[in-house]
């Protein structure tokens, strides 16, 4: 049975190359397009597609809202963020809003190919050009203590050091030191690789991150 | 009017204060004259009922032993013993005629008033007695001086006053009116932005001097702003064309370069025929190229990641400067309830801010390590906080002056936090390290 996917963008152009690809992949099946957010928000609601390709910016809603509301909704699809924005932010802020996936517009067809099937699975996936160390490279992270397992969920989940200080009852700068091991460890340069190569390495889990 | 007034009022009260006493006077004066004259009358009688009274000439002889006759008046006055053609038989020293006053008809009995040729007044008295009279009269011109003779001090006050009012009138006229007129004028013809007042001249009261020196003082502050409004105009138009010279700069040198590259290889394969597929796969190589280079050019216009909020934008803009710069940059916005929400406006302000910080303390102050943090002080104050550990720099240095020298880094971040109502504070020494403090005030209202 072939996974079933709307696509959502409202520039027409994209849309027609995107789905082009779609339609040529046997496994996949395009069943629906929206030109906007309310459109795309409509279809997912009756369709309940396996996987909703989503563009960030759009008209009525954008895509991470639109995660947003299938992850409050519970509705089983899952969301996957299709943009032209590199921003790793738009990663952190997606897969805090639900969506399974980020993928640039300029993705090759394997790569969507496999995106969709990856979430579709249950896995996530971003795109390496998006998130630069999400690519091919052979490292295996240094095991994280449980403290420094505690500081990086609650960073991912946005909050400062200070609010982490003082939900783990210590000082700021203990906050710091361990996001600095935790930053060695994973071999990243900021807290937002920190937090995409744990997701990557299986540090952290989606569910994790989305539990609250 | 402040002068006139009183003025006039004292001539008047002083008016009629005179008169009143004159009228005093006069009734004294005439008791005075009546009682002497029927006194002396009475005197005279009871003498010559005494003597022999056939004989005038040997009776008046020892008449004249009374004072009146001898001494005369202790006030200003005479007292003469006349037949009835008024001819004076005896008198006070010094007086021998007395046909200048002498009426038939003058009463008897009551006081009057008489002029005599010359128009000097006198208070005369009858009285009868044996052959004539005996008249006692007081002269005015004598009693009350030079100045009081005849009603002349009434046409001095009346002088006075109209010398009074005519200096006021003038005084008022060169010192209110005119500068006042001239003021109106000078209002009317007046440029704002453009002109200074001319000086005023002559004296006048010190309020319209107030007023003048105010007046100079806004015009030369119009003139001032107006300056500035043309500077800063100039200023904007210089930087946006500047701004458009260095976007249609990089479009040219790298997006179009990388289009007319693809358009050449496309070219290329559809005329040869040959290789297609490895030409098409180098024009996708060069179509990416392209994509990287335009998001770039759009990160820099206007970064698209703003729309995620102030803590996800500072922390991409941080993490990309951290590449860029080779150095440690973090931010940290301390999260609210409710989230702080500054609008896009405001945050692309503070995002801006912080980049032209962290630029001035690695290109200035060879700083390794810059941090932000935004967070709320009191009830809607947000506090952005940028500290970094380079050289320092003396803060004291004018904003203006360093922007004139085209080091517009402070003057603008200085402007940007004027414009959304706020403050900006450097702290720095040159001993090491800068703080830079942007102070929001109103930070939850959206308006702003």
């Amino acid at each position: 049975m072939p996974i079933r996917v709307i696509l959502a963008d409202d520039h027409p152009l994209t849309r027609a190359g995107i789905a082009e690809f779609l339609k040529r992949e046997s496994t996949l099946e395009l069943i629906g397009e929206a030109e906007d957010g309310l459109g795309a928000w409509q279809m997912i609601q009756e369709m309940k597609p396996d996987v909703a390709l989503l563009d960030i910016r759009m008209p009525g809603f954008d895509g991470i809202a639109i995660a947003q509301k299938i992850k409050e909704a519970k509705i089983p699809t899952a969301a996957v963020m299709l943009t032209s924005y590199d921003a790793q932010r738009y990663v952190m802020a997606s897969l805090r809003a639900g969506a399974r996936g980020f993928i640039l517009k300029t993705v090759t067809p394997k790569e969507l190919t496999s995106a969709i099937t990856t979430v579709n699975k249950g896995g996530f996936y971003l795109d390496p050009e998006a998130a630069s160390v999400m690519g091919e490279r052979e490292f295996v992270p240094e095991q994280l203590s449980t403290r420094e397992h505690e500081v990086l969920l609650l960073a991912a989940k946005g909050l400062s050091s200070k609010e982490v200080a003082a939900k783990l009852f210590i000082s700021e700068r203990t906050v710091q030191t361990h996001l600095a091991s935790i930053y060695d460890k994973l071999g990243s340069r900021n807290k937002t690789e920190a937090l995409l190569l744990s997701l990557k390495y299986g540090v952290l889990s989606l569910e994790e991150l989305l539990e609250d | 009017m402040c002068l006139i007034l009183p003025l006039s009022l004292a001539l008047v009260v002083a008016v009629f204060a005179m008169i009143g006493q004159e009228r005093a006077m006069e009734a004294t004066v005439r008791s005075y004259v009546q009682t002497l004259a029927d006194n002396m009358s009475f005197r005279l009688n009871a003498d010559f009922e005494r003597y022999d009274n056939s004989d005038l000439e040997a009776f008046l002889a020892p008449m004249s032993h009374y004072p009146v006759f001898s001494w005369g008046l202790s006030i200003p006055g005479w007292v003469a013993y006349v037949n009835k053609d008024g001819s004076v038989l005896l008198s006070s020293p010094g007086v021998h005629d007395i046909s200048g006053i002498w009426r038939h008809n003058l009463p008897i009995g009551s006081a009057v008033q008489v002029f005599d040729h010359s128009g000097d007044r006198y208070t005369v008295a009858v009285s009868p007695v044996t052959y004539g009279y005996v008249v006692a009269a007081v002269a005015w011109r004598e009693l009350l001086g030079g100045v009081m003779r005849d009603e002349i001090w009434l046409g001095l006050i009346f002088f006075v006053i109209l010398i009074g009012t005519a200096w006021a009138i003038n005084r008022m006229w060169r010192r209110l009116f005119s500068p006042l007129s001239e003021l109106a004028n000078e209002i009317d013809r007046l440029r704002m932005g453009k002109d200074v007042p001319n000086e005023i001249d002559g004296a006048s009261v010190i309020e319209i001097e107030r007023i003048h020196k105010a007046l100079t003082l806004f015009a030369a502050a119009a003139i001032e702003r107006n300056k500035l409004h043309n500077y800063y105009v100039q200023n904007t138009v210089k930087d946006q064309e500047k701004e458009r010279i260095d976007v249609a700069r990089e479009i040219h040198d790298g997006p179009l370069q990388d289009v007319t590259a693809l358009l050449q290889h496309i070219r290329i394969a559809v005329e040869d025929g040959s290789d297609v597929r490895e030409r098409i796969k180098k024009t996708e190589r060069l179509a990416m190229a392209v994509v990287r280079e335009l998001r770039g050019l759009c990160d820099e216009l206007a970064p698209p990641w703003m729309e995620l909020g102030v803590a996800d934008a500072l922390t991409e803009l941080a993490e990309r400067l951290s590449q860029n710069y080779d150095i440690d940059i973090t931010t940290e916005v301390v999260q609210q309830t409710p989230p702080l929400d500054l609008g896009a406006e405001r945050n692309l302000s503070l995002l801006r801010i912080f980049q032209e910080a962290v630029s001035n303390a690695v290109r200035h102050g060879d700083a390794t390590k810059v941090q932000g943090r935004l967070f709320v002080e009191g009830d809607s104050r947000a506090v952005f906080e940028i500290t970094d550990n380079g050289k320092g720099f003396d803060p004291g240095v004018d904003h203006e002056i360093l922007r004139l020298d085209g080091h517009r880094g402070l003057a603008n971040m200085t402007e940007r936090m004027a414009l959304m109502g706020g403050t900006f504070q450097v702290k720095s020494t040159s001993a090491g390290g800068t703080c830079i403090r942007c102070v929001l005030n109103n930070a939850f209202e959206k308006s702003a």
